[in-house]
């Protein structure tokens, strides 16, 4: 699901934004200014964060250029606008309005009265929370300077900031927002507000902020879960919410006062601590969020701050206020994981402190900006696994029991991400470094929506979405729409709102009716089996069946790295980057080259004629081998290296070969004869016969049939015709047949230095024609007609040939071989 | 999911006329990572054969074929073997392309006759490891199955650049292989005709017949180019072993250069095997069966000689009476000392029964069945 999701994700949440806005000020306005009036009292404390929005203006608007890219621009153009009119028509407001705006769906879809019930729940948040949004931003804020890096990762955690996100930026510089909405919404809306909120607030108000916060939520939660809230509240607002807050809390605590410094340091490093409290937080907006359901009537102010708060309310704007932009993405929601993987507070603790660690770790060394989150496996806080399993029941009946409704409701829900993730990602924009890839970001969305919903919802969306497949569908059909942005963008974001509304509406009775304390308590379970980390597994490999991993960075082929054969890789040979020597010495040792030939070691062609003929010439008097071959290797490396391939190369290998052919040194001989098939090829010599001839015979040498053929195929005419060629051809005819008597014929008259060759194999051809002449004579031979016919130069290497065979002479004769005692020999040797 | 890439893949042939000629983005878009590669790799490999640029096309190939052979895809697909056919596919054209992208080089006289097909074979051989040593699935979902197919395009490799002694591991392979007479007949075809031509050149005859009988036998119908193919080596062997093909089947097939090399073994007669040599010699050496049709030569000795002895009707044969028939036959410079060569090795293989008295000029055959039949010997 997460991984599908993503991919489509961005269109989608774009679609939605774009409609969620547009709508959004028409119909928010009033719950806006109750919101307002609800939160003034409040919203005093945020006279602070006023300073913030300046800061959040330039931050956003940074943030949201680089968001502009996406295609969507058009789209976010037209938010633009809204957004202006919306600044315009709450200029003092402005931030909040436009966060909220990602929320309009509901706005829209629910008349005023809806709101003030269930809508207490998101609405309710919206309106009034953009003035209490300023003192969420304090809050926030305070929170936010607590864990350093905080500003921007607290708004995370609520999913909600999203939508305050898009706020925050509208105000400042409204055509930035439109921007970071379009392409960002589901990152940006935590950057960029936990950036301008988070620096401005957290500092001054930390405290107040939460004990605003919470107190709100707090209602809500403490029927669900009081004792965590409490501590949450107390300690810091957002984190104590959140409940998982406890790590985040002694961060805090401790950065309280250093907030904005370790923020600073945390922008050079992305990786240091403030990463992790970004993460956490997103954690708890999700828990928050479904406090919230019941808390946001009272946290009207908090929506404000996030915009997307209308849920989480002051808490989840302040972590996002809070939230390190910096962090990845996809970190961030892997923080996110594992809290929603978390079934109870000691779990969130736990989760918390190994997070710490990890995050921390991970952030000092820079990997977490390189590492794959999404398939960082969770922490593992054993004691929750056992709840796990537990869990998932719970969520069944869950399910079971709203099956109706949380069909209803999946289709709901994707509105509802999509909002929140829009709003959310111009906040999250402002997290610039972490993830602007858009696959993380899609994938974040997808998840963070969920938990969200869950959250939100009671989590029995999210359930029907994941246990239904039915439902999953059509999400995943409108996010497809919304994601192929080519195909149709426009109507795919219609379709989009469409839906969202629906959906939006839907959850919000839902909502509603579960506004009650053991509804929260549902939403709780729903949450938890929603966290169930094996869940997320199996839905991101049912995603995988639909949806596929594409590919995140632009795909390359290497095509070019493609390693072909030496010789035509270009480049690869000698001729490509000539070298002409210097070296004036006749003589010179071979080195095998390894590094690329020194020109003033190297030899040019003058000198190497003349070392040519003194290896001669030293070869002919001293017959030394050794130094012959040393000198001649010498001279064709210099040859190579110089790239040339003239005649003199040629001879200088038909030197080579002919002295290594004497001496009977078969790698040189090959290692030339390779070389000169190559040669004869630009450069035809007089002696291109003779060598094909030496060929011809190493073939017979090697009863390589199939080599033979093809020199034949290739023998022209003219040269079978050389004196060389045909007498090999000769002697190949007679090997074949065994006409051994014709082929020892053709070894006493053998041209040049083909004799030195037939020396290689003679002996085995000896050996086969004895064997065929003790079989057919009988009832003996004589010595002489074999020496004659096997071309043995005298009688007594005959005898001594045969008597090293065991060869059995004749008793009666000894000249006479006794063939038949003798066959034997043979035979078995 | 098994079944996405695949369609995707032949779906792909539908861009086929867009000429496309970087369609990463595009493919980027619409397939998960490995497979968006190798489709990308494989729309750029069409544009490249549709330029007639073979080495462009043999690149990319080779990044396509990269994904069976690193094993990393196709290996990770544990117990499933659905990728075969798309492996098939992509490395038959690697081996085609890789062939005409030689000989384009060979063209522009760059390159070595065999470095590309070598590079090839490399990569087939490692998809072979691949798939050989799919050790853990059960036999319907082995990617054993993809064994044969890749031993054969290695063969038509090996043969192509002779290096047949290469054919030896795949060989032992497929023998080993309790799947080897399980595989498409289409599969055992070809390896039997490879395996046969490599028994042909080991002078294993009686293995080659086997084999290329086989493949000759039950290669399809309509394959008649296939079947002339197993002919050309298949009636050689047979001729060496003493089974003389008809002119009817000479003229069906289109192998008339055959006909007078038949004639002139059956008749002994050695003057016309040796214009019918000459005057087919190329179609022969090109075919590599001029090696072995020289060995007919042997075979037309013996008829030869059994005319002789047959006319002589004695089993005390003079040397002196087969020097004549060889003169006869216009071979030339031959003495009594070659005619003795010429009957030891006859006598040493086995075609004639019997011995040569070196004291007395003689050669003395069995009364017994002197020229055994041909298919009895060796």
């Amino acid at each position: 699901m997460a991984t599908n999701t993503a991919s489509q994700a961005p269109t989608s949440t774009w679609s939605y934004v774009g409609g969620s806005a547009t709508e959004a000020p028409v119909h928010e306005n009033p719950e806006w200014e109750k919101a307002r009036q609800a939160l003034a009292s409040i919203s005093k404390s945020q006279s602070s964060t006023k300073t913030s929005p300046a800061n959040r203006t330039s931050s956003q608007a940074g943030q949201y250029p680089t968001a502009v890219t996406d295609t969507s621009a058009m789209q976010q153009q037209q938010y633009y606008q809204w957004y202006q009119q919306n600044q315009q028509q709450y200029a003092s407001y402005a931030y909040p309005y436009n966060y909220y705006y990602p929320m309009p769906p509901y706005a829209a879809g629910y008349p005023p009265s809806q709101y003030g019930v269930p809508g207490a729940y998101q609405p309710p948040t919206t309106p009034t929370g953009q003035p209490p949004a300023m003192a969420m931003m304090d809050e926030q804020s305070s929170y936010t300077s607590e864990p350093q890096p905080p500003p921007p990762a607290v708004p995370q955690p609520p999913p909600q900031s999203p939508t305050s996100s898009d706020q925050p930026p509208p105000p400042p510089p409204p055509p930035i927002p439109p921007l970071p909405n379009a392409q960002y919404p589901p990152p940006p809306s935590q950057t960029p507000y936990n950036p301008n909120g988070a620096l401005p607030y957290s500092p001054t108000e930390t405290s107040p902020m939460r004990g605003y916060n919470h107190g709100q939520p707090r209602l809500a939660y403490q029927g669900y879960q009081p004792p965590s809230y409490q501590q949450q509240a107390v300690g810091q607002g957002l984190y104590g919410a959140a409940g998982r807050g406890d790590a985040n809390k002694k961060p805090n605590n401790t950065n309280m006062n250093k907030g904005q410094q370790l923020w600073n340091r945390m922008k050079q490093a992305p990786g240091t601590g403030a990463v992790k409290f970004n993460i956490p937080k997103r954690p708890y907006v999700l828990a928050n969020q479904n406090f919230t359901t019941g808390e946001q009537t009272t946290s009207a102010a908090t929506t404000i701050a996030t915009p997307v708060s209308s849920v989480t309310t002051a808490t989840t704007a302040g972590a996002s206020q809070t939230g390190p932009q910096d962090w990845p993405q996809a970190m961030k929601e892997y923080v996110q994981r594992c809290f929603t993987a978390c079934e109870t507070e000691e779990d969130k603790d736990r989760t918390e402190k190994v997070l710490k660690e990890i995050l921390q770790s991970r952030l000092q060394d820079g990997s977490a900006f390189t590492i794959d989150w999404t398939r960082e496996p969770l922490p593992e806080v054993k004691p929750r696994q056992s709840r796990w399993e537990v869990v998932p029941q719970r969520s069944q009946e869950n399910t079971i029991g709203r099956g109706g409704a949380s069909r209803g409701r999946a289709g709901a829900r994707l509105g509802n991400y999509r909002n929140v993730f829009s709003q959310r990602s111009p906040s999250s924009s402002s997290s610039r470094s972490s993830s602007r890839s858009p696959s993380p970001h899609n994938r974040h969305r997808d998840r963070s929506r969920h938990r969200r919903s869950d959250s939100g919802s009671q989590s029995d969306s999210s359930m029907s979405s994941d246990l239904r497949p039915l439902s999953r569908r059509q999400q995943r059909a409108g996010r497809g729409r919304g994601e192929d942005r080519d195909r149709g963008r426009g109507a795919a974001g219609e379709r989009g709102r469409g839906r969202g509304g629906k959906a939006n509406r839907g959850r919000r009775n839902m909502d509603d009716l579960g506004s009650g304390v053991g509804k929260k308590r549902k939403g709780g379970n729903a949450g938890m089996d929603f966290h169930d980390p094996n869940r997320e597994a199996k839905k991101q490999s049912r995603a995988a069946r639909f949806h596929t991993n594409k590919r995140t960075e632009p795909l390359v082929l290497n095509i070019n790295a493609v390693e072909l054969p030496n010789g035509t890789q270009e480049g690869l040979s000698w001729e490509d980057c000539p070298i002409v020597g210097t070296c004036q010495d006749i003589t010179k040792n071979y080195l095998r080259l390894t590094c690329a030939p020194d020109p003033a070691t190297v030899r040019p062609v003058p000198v190497l004629r003349k070392s040519l003929t003194a290896v001669k010439a030293h070869w002919k008097s001293n017959q030394d081998y050794q130094y012959a071959c040393e000198q001649m290797k010498s001279v064709r490396q210099d040859l190579t290296v110089q790239g040339v391939r003239t005649d003199f190369t040629v001879e200088v290998y038909e030197t080579h070969a002919r002295i290594a052919l004497e001496k009977g040194d078969h790698e040189e001989f090959n290692q030339c004869q390779t070389q000169l098939k190559a040669l004869y090829k630009d450069c035809p010599s007089s002696n291109i016969g003779e060598f094909t001839a030496y060929r011809l015979l190493y073939y017979i040498f090697t009863k390589n049939s199939g080599d033979l053929t093809t020199e034949l195929v290739y023998l022209t005419p003219e040269l079978r015709e050389d004196e060389c060629v045909s007498h090999a051809l000769a002697l190949r005819a007679a090997w074949a047949l065994g006409n051994f008597h014709r082929f020892f014929q053709l070894y006493k008259c053998a041209p040049r230095m083909a004799a030195y060759l037939i020396d290689k194999f003679v002996e085995r051809e000896r050996k086969l024609a004895l064997r065929a002449i003790l079989k057919t004579f009988r009832p003996s031979v004589p010595v002489e007609y074999v020496q004659s016919s096997l071309a043995f130069p005298c009688l007594d290497t005959c005898v001594a040939f045969l008597t090293g065979l065991g060869v059995t002479f004749a008793p009666s004769d000894p000249s006479k071989i006794d063939c038949k005692a003798s066959s034997a020999c043979l035979t078995s040797s | 999911k098994q079944g996405c890439p695949v369609l995707n893949w032949h779906g792909i042939q539908n861009w086929h006329g867009t000429s496309l000629s970087s369609p990463e983005d595009k493919c980027q878009q619409v397939l998960e990572p490995p497979y968006d590669e190798m489709v990308a790799a494989h729309l750029r490999c069409t544009y490249a054969v549709a330029n007639h640029d073979f080495v462009e096309a043999y690149k990319c190939q080779t990044v396509v074929v990269q994904y069976p052979s690193l094993g990393g895809t196709f290996q990770a697909h544990k117990e499933e073997n659905w990728a075969l056919p798309v492996m098939f596919a992509v490395t038959l054209d690697l081996r085609i392309f890789a062939n005409n992208a030689e000989q384009q080089l060979l063209k522009k006289g760059k390159g070595k006759v065999g470095d590309m097909l070598e590079k090839a074979a490399e990569q087939l051989m490692s998809c072979f490891r691949v798939c050989a040593s799919d050790n853990r699935a059960g036999i319907d979902d082995s990617k054993k199955w993809g064994m044969l197919f890749l031993v054969n395009q290695l063969f038509k490799i090996y043969f192509k650049i002779n290096k047949l002694h290469l054919c030896k591991p795949l060989i032992r392979a497929i023998d080993s292989s309790n799947l080897k007479d399980d595989y498409s007949m289409a599969q055992r075809v070809t390896y039997k005709y490879y395996v046969g031509r490599k028994a042909m050149f080991d002078s294993d005859f009686k293995l080659a017949e086997d084999y290329l009988s086989f493949s000759f036998q039950h290669s399809h119908r309509s394959c008649q180019r296939n079947k002339r193919l197993i002919l050309i080596y298949l009636l050689p062997v047979k001729m060496l072993l003493g089974h003389m093909p008809t002119n009817q089947l000479l003229r069906k097939y289109d192998l008339l250069q055959f006909a007078d090399v038949t004639k002139a073994v059956s008749e002994g007669n050695l003057l016309l095997l040796n214009e019918a040599l000459t005057k087919h010699e190329t179609f022969f050496i090109r075919c590599g069966i001029f090696l072995i049709l020289e060995k007919l030569k042997i075979i037309t000795y013996r008829n030869l000689f059994k005319k002789v002895y047959h006319l002589l009707k004695t089993h005390q044969l003079p040397l002196d009476a087969f020097l004549v028939a060889l003169k006869m036959m216009q071979v030339e410079e031959v003495d009594i000392d070659e005619v003795q060569c010429i009957l030891a090795n006859l006598i040493y293989m086995g075609h004639i029964k019997g011995y040569i008295s070196h004291q007395h000029q003689k050669l003395v055959v069995s009364k017994q069945n002197p020229f055994p039949p041909l298919s009895s010997v060796s």
